[in-house]
């Protein structure tokens, strides 16, 4: 496969999903799907390495435009965002302190949610699992493993119990710090996200 | 291009007939989708592009004119084809009956005297 070919299909297919977004997902998901399907039904009488017949074939498929407008001019009406899209980038951030299930609650809203791209989604709800809660368990737990190696490595002889402590403290501090810097700062970024794509719709 | 003017009466003429020229085309059974949008772009002047064929077939396929099954194929992933509902079928028939007359009115207002 010539990968410009590849390229130019590529490019094709973004530009027509680009401007689908007022469909609703899965309406948009399907016809993008056809499209690509189609081309590479089109592609298999082509010659890899023939980008002016590629260039001709996607020129009969039509102009991104051209299809974008069949699609939206009689487009099911793209439904009325849900009223709960408004709670998801604060159920996300802040749900988890709702013994977990406040988090999963607004995942569960943002799934179901057309407003989102699958993009947004799947961001969301991998940073960070939780929320903000994670941070705070990781820091209860950071705690509590500092406590138990310090126990552990006091045990034979007669070790200084400060000395162990602060090696313990030195090796875990710089990672701890990125971990809880990336842990709080990326689920507010990610709530900040989701409420500006909510007010954009 | 096909699309575009929204004043250009040709183009709002062929956007109103293309949907029940895909019903026509799946009178006489049922087809493969790539070849339905193959065929409707290769009469000319009917859609703009092969790939305008598919948000028209989602079209009818919503207001179950239309009804899909997955068949495998020899070669590749399996494929989507398209038959006429029952439904399909009485909208396209009614279709034809109302165009004769509407082509023969129109005909008649255009030619003058005929």
């Amino acid at each position: 496969m010539s990968t410009r070919s590849d390229r130019a299909v590529a490019d094709y297919l973004e530009r027509l999903d680009d401007l689908l977004t007022r469909l609703p997902d899965a309406t948009r998901r399907q016809l993008v799907g056809e499209i690509a399907e189609h081309i590479a039904e089109a592609r298999t009488g082509l010659d890899p390495g023939d980008e002016v017949g590629l260039l001709a074939l996607l020129d009969a498929v039509g102009d991104p435009e051209a299809i974008a407008e069949e699609a939206l001019g009689a487009a099911p009406v793209a439904t009325a965002p849900p009223r709960s899209d408004r709670f998801v980038p604060w159920l996300v951030l802040l749900g988890g302190f709702a013994v977990g299930v406040g988090w999963l609650v607004g995942i569960v809203l943002l799934w179901s949610s057309d407003t989102w791209r699958r993009r947004d989604k799947l961001l969301a709800t991998l940073v960070v699992p939780g929320g903000l809660f994670l941070p705070v368990l990781l820091l209860g737990m950071g705690g509590a493993a500092t406590a138990t190696a310090c126990t552990s490595s006091g045990g034979p002889g007669v070790p200084t119990v400060t000395h162990c402590t602060t090696s313990g403290f030195v090796l875990a501090l710089p990672v701890g710090i990125a971990l809880l810097l990336v842990t709080v700062l990326g689920p507010i970024l990610v709530a900040v996200h989701l409420d500006r794509v909510r007010t954009r719709r | 291009m096909v699309a575009g003017d929204d004043r250009d009466p040709v183009a709002q003429l062929r956007r109103g007939v293309a949907e029940p020229c895909v019903l026509a085309l799946l009178r006489a059974g049922e087809r493969y989708g790539f070849d339905l949008a193959r065929e409707l772009a290769g009469v000319g002047g009917l859609v703009a592009g092969e790939g305008t064929v598919y948000p028209l077939l989602a079209r009818l396929r919503r207001r179950q004119l239309v009804e899909t099954t997955w068949k495998e194929s020899a070669q590749g992933p399996p494929r989507r084809y398209y038959r006429l509902t029952a439904k399909g079928k009485a909208e396209l028939d009614a279709f034809v009956e109302q165009w004769q007359q509407f082509r023969s009115t129109v005909d008649a207002v255009l030619g003058g005297d005929r």
